[in-house]
């Protein structure tokens, strides 16, 4: 491209500019995190503490359940990602392949989940898990968690199939296949990234949850998720920010490895289930 | 010539005999059909049952109460409700403005080639990696009334002759949680947007540039309707997601101060959990997924397929 | 190897029908193309060949046996297809391989048989190889390779040429053909390609929006077409037609009167007599006419001539507009130059005509 220096200029500029700003909360969180008390209760703020205090971290890992808070965060996700996905591989491989006379209902509901509000359907969860005596467990969560990754997740998928010529499992089924073994021999392996992409973010969108674990597990310190841990460390009246800074940066940091993996897929992935 | 014996075992079911080869289909759908009919549209029933009964905590198997449309009428007639709902119009608006103009803007920023890119894009993005939760850790303290940097920075530039207590007055507490929420929201907007820039082929601007048109009319008559689709879905994407959230404003405010930032999820959840009125929040939940469904399609119209 | 009966198969989608009932008897190791514009019908009945798709009625045997409700990989038949289908994930030695272990022989057995078959295509040396690594020309040899190495009764193949440039094309088409000639299996083809079928096929079935038109060998198909959609499909350039008054015993072309033998007579509705682009010969013969051409195109030793006859000319149902407009052609041997807008001697032999009814656009 045949820039001039002026536009060159202006173009890094604006890039450099705009990436500070984005990055500067991110910024700020390490820099609360590593500030002392003292320095965090002083005006004007400052912007890197004069000895950076990396013991925080273990004193917060250790004072407090954060490594329970990432276990019973990263199972559920687990959980949830695996009986979402096997749900969903098998609805999305069918939506591509066979269109069932069902399909265009099936997209119209999906449509829909993604509109309903979790706060309406936490109501009627919360009274089925009660009667049911399973409030507490992080059950409860596994299964909520794909209202919120189904609905994404299949289409996604149906989306990644169609990529897929037909004629290969029809040459698998010439060669000998039935049909459920060309899904399971040829589609599958042929289909990892696209799986593993999809599975990824389903891990994601489960880490995210909030209200149902609020809901289900108030009363269930033990398997508090790391979002429940991490709001409970705002005190009535007084909060020790660098303390949360540093559980906060513990709970960001798998995530945000993930999403190093995902971001090639991400636009793909995101787009696939939202346009054409 | 020899033939290879015909090996394969006899299947008892031949799923793939031609004349029951599409029953795979309705059979593999039917693990998803169960799953979302057990625990999404059974619920939702659940709901909207609830709406019509004077229920408080609700409990499945016990007897259902009367039926009954005072939550309705207690919810038109409530002033909170509408106040809920005109606190949701006005951050769905300010946040949907704003993600979609920081969005937009740093795609067209990102669209270009330049050294460092990649980088770039993957700075672009990561809002969106960050959980809500610590979002919110981040811009509350950043928000914080005493100490809080945005606090000291607007006393400072002389905006205010004294720190403003961004969470516990009305006002700067929907302005806070606006801004946490276009923080979070606009790499969304960026990716879609990119991916529907990097659609456009180059062919049309080369035409264009052929026919004599600067980059003012280029991006006007070309970028800007080309990228209409891709800009619609998301917006309405974008807005669902504002309707929807709960995480963000019930930990930053919990929907105060005086319920400035009390939105029609919040409502729902404080009647249901903070009032134990389960008959009453369903109705209000009720409404809202209606608000919801009825104001999407109207944006989408006949376009509602792009969104599956 | 075996014999292949097809009786009355026929497909509805709802109230469409893509393909209306279809019989035909193929001989033991013959080579029969399915030919014909898109939509016709062919890729239908091939996959219900295959299994891969049911039919609505009909029967199909294999060698006697009804396979018409099996499963595709109980029938014993091996299919290639456009885009090759190969394994991506599998070496090229596994995706031979592949049919094979399905049924459960043993890996020696496998071993050597892939061996042989990569042979037989000249493939050894990819063996080891990922289809992504492959050219077009390659894949489709292994996909080849695929199908004879389980040395199946029949072979089934879907446009396997439509996806290689042209030069690659003729060149792979003898080699199917040079294949068929040493393995000598019974082999149904399709494709939309008339050139493909006139030079590779004991037989065509030449078929149009689902139904048969013709079962003919190439030559009769060329030399005898049964009605107007035969006569205008096969050949290159497509056969000139124009409608002609019909007295009884003459017809009138260009201004001639041209006698014509027809047996059936009065109930015509009309005549269309059909001519080649090659039968139009330079200078004077049996039938001579002035034309003044308005195109004239070079190949070197071979030049087509373009002239019109609005009034008579007929458009080839099928054809594309601008073929339409270019009017008729004549090939015609010649070295040096024709001008346009020139008067030019054309003639014809009466015999060379092909003669169709107007309105049932058979054969007369």
């Amino acid at each position: 491209m045949n820039r001039t220096p002026l536009q060159s200029i202006l173009l890094y500029g604006t890039v450099i500019f705009a990436a500070t700003i984005i990055l500067f909360p991110i910024f700020w969180l390490f820099n609360t995190a590593l500030s002392t008390t003292v320095e965090l209760t002083q005006l004007p703020p400052s912007f890197w503490p004069e000895e950076a205090q990396w013991q925080i971290f273990t004193k917060v890992w250790n004072d407090r359940p954060i490594p329970l808070w990432l276990w019973n965060s990263t199972i559920t996700a687990v959980g949830s990602v695996i009986l979402s996905m096997t749900v969903s591989v098998l609805a999305g491989y069918s939506l591509s392949r066979f269109s069932p006379r069902g399909s265009h209902g099936m997209g119209l509901f999906i449509l829909t989940a993604k509109m309903l509000p979790a706060t309406l359907l936490v109501i009627p969860l919360f009274a089925i898990f009660r009667s049911i005596g399973l409030i507490g467990s992080l059950w409860t969560l596994i299964i909520a968690h794909s209202t919120l990754i189904v609905p994404f997740t299949t289409w996604m998928l149906k989306g990644y199939f169609d990529t897929i010529p037909r004629e290969l499992e029809q040459a698998a089924m010439v060669d000998g296949c039935s049909p459920l073994g060309a899904m399971f021999r040829v589609i599958m392996p042929v289909s990892m990234p696209g799986l593993a992409a999809t599975a990824l973010y389903s891990f994601v969108l489960s880490w995210a949850d909030y209200a149902y674990a609020r809901t289900f597990l108030v009363n269930s310190q033990g398997n508090w998720t790391a979002n429940m841990g991490i709001t409970t460390m705002r005190g009535e009246y007084v909060t020790d920010w660098n303390e949360i800074a540093a559980a906060a940066v513990f709970v960001a940091i798998p995530i945000m490895v993930i999403y190093l993996f995902l971001e090639r897929y991400l636009v793909g992935g995101l787009t696939a289930g939202a346009e054409k | 010539m020899a033939t290879i014996e015909q090996n394969l075992k006899p299947r008892r079911f031949d799923l793939a005999r031609p004349s029951r080869q599409h029953l795979l289909g309705y059979i593999l759908l039917a693990p998803a059909v169960i799953l979302v009919a057990l625990i999404i549209i059974y619920p939702l029933f659940i709901s909207v049952d609830l709406s019509f009964q004077n229920v408080k905590l609700a409990r499945i198997g016990s007897a259902r109460k009367a039926f009954t449309l005072a939550n309705y009428e207690k919810l038109f007639a409530s002033p909170d409700f509408w106040l809920a709902c005109w606190v949701t119009v006005k951050m769905v608006t300010a946040v949907t403005i704003g993600s979609l103009l920081v969005g937009v803007s740093t795609a067209l920023l990102v669209n270009n080639k330049f050294r460092g890119r990649t980088l770039a894009r993957l700075v672009m993005a990561l809002p969106w990696a960050v959980p809500e939760i610590i979002a919110v850790v981040m811009f509350a303290w950043i928000f914080d009334s005493t100490f809080g940097l945005i606090s000291w920075l607007i006393w400072k530039i002389g905006l205010t002759t004294e720190l403003i207590a961004w969470v516990s007055t009305p006002g700067p507490a929907f302005w806070a949680i606006t801004v946490t929420m276009i923080w979070k929201g606009f790499p969304f907007v960026s990716i879609m947007t990119l991916a529907g820039l990097q659609s456009i082929p180059d062919d049309f601007y080369a035409a264009a540039k052929v026919d004599g048109a600067n980059a003012v009319q280029r991006f006007r008559w070309i970028t800007l309707p080309c990228l209409m689709p891709v800009l619609g879905v998301t917006l309405v994407l974008v807005m669902l997601w504002v309707f929807r959230d709960f995480s963000i404003i019930k930990t930053m405010t919990d929907g105060g101060p005086l319920k400035s930032t009390t939105t029609l999820s919040i409502m729902t959840y404080e009647q249901a959990f903070g009032f134990f009125k389960f008959g009453y929040a369903s109705a209000v939940g009720v409404v809202t997924l209606i608000i919801c469904v009825v104001a999407s399609l109207a944006m989408l119209g006949r376009g509602s397929k792009a969104m599956y | 190897m075996a014999k292949i009966s097809i009786e009355n198969v026929h497909k509805d989608y709802g109230d469409f029908t893509a393909l209306h009932p279809f019989s035909l008897e193929i001989q033991d190791g013959e080579f029969v193309v399915l030919v014909g514009p898109s939509g016709c019908g062919k890729s239908t009945m091939l996959k219900i060949l295959a299994g891969l798709e049911p039919a609505t009625g009909g029967q199909i045997r294999l060698d006697d046996r009804d396979v018409t409700d099996l499963a595709p990989g109980d029938r014993d038949i091996a299919m290639v297809f456009q885009n090759y289908a190969l394994y991506p994930h599998l070496t090229v030695r596994q995706n031979i391989g592949f049919g094979l272990k399905m049924r459960k022989v043993s890996s020696n057995q496998i071993a050597r048989k892939v061996e042989e078959a990569a042979k037989t295509l000249g493939v050894s040396h990819l063996l080891d190889r990922k289809p992504k690594a492959l050219s077009g020309g390659q894949r489709q040899r292994v996909a080849l390779g695929r199908a004879i190495v389980r040395e199946p009764q029949a072979f089934l193949m879907d446009e396997p040429l439509s996806n290689l440039d042209a030069k690659l094309r003729v060149h792979m088409r003898a080699e199917i053909s040079a294949l068929h000639n040493r393995i000598g299996v019974t082999t149904v083809y399709v494709t939309h390609d008339q050139i493909e079928a006139m030079t590779m096929a004991d037989r065509v079935v030449l078929m149009r929006d689902g139904v048969i038109q013709q079962i003919a060998d190439p030559d009769t198909l060329f030399q005898k077409p049964v009605n107007l959609f035969a006569a205008g499909f096969i050949g290159s350039p497509g056969m000139n037609l124009l409608s002609a008054a019909f007295d009884g015993a003459m017809i009138e072309m260009f201004g001639k009167q041209v006698p014509v033998n027809i047996q059936e007579n009065a109930q015509l509705g009309g005549v269309i007599a059909g001519l080649r682009p090659e039968h139009l010969e330079l200078g004077d013969g049996p039938v001579t006419f002035q034309v003044r051409p308005s195109l004239v195109e070079s190949l070197g030793s071979e030049k087509y001539v373009y002239f019109h006859d609005e009034a008579h000319h007929i458009v080839r149902s099928g054809d594309a507009e601008e073929e339409n407009d270019k009017g008729l052609i004549a090939r015609v041997s010649h070295t040096g130059h024709l001008s346009e807008n020139e008067n030019l001697t054309l003639s014809f032999d009466p015999a060379n005509l092909y003669l169709f009814d107007a309105e049932t656009e058979r054969a007369l």
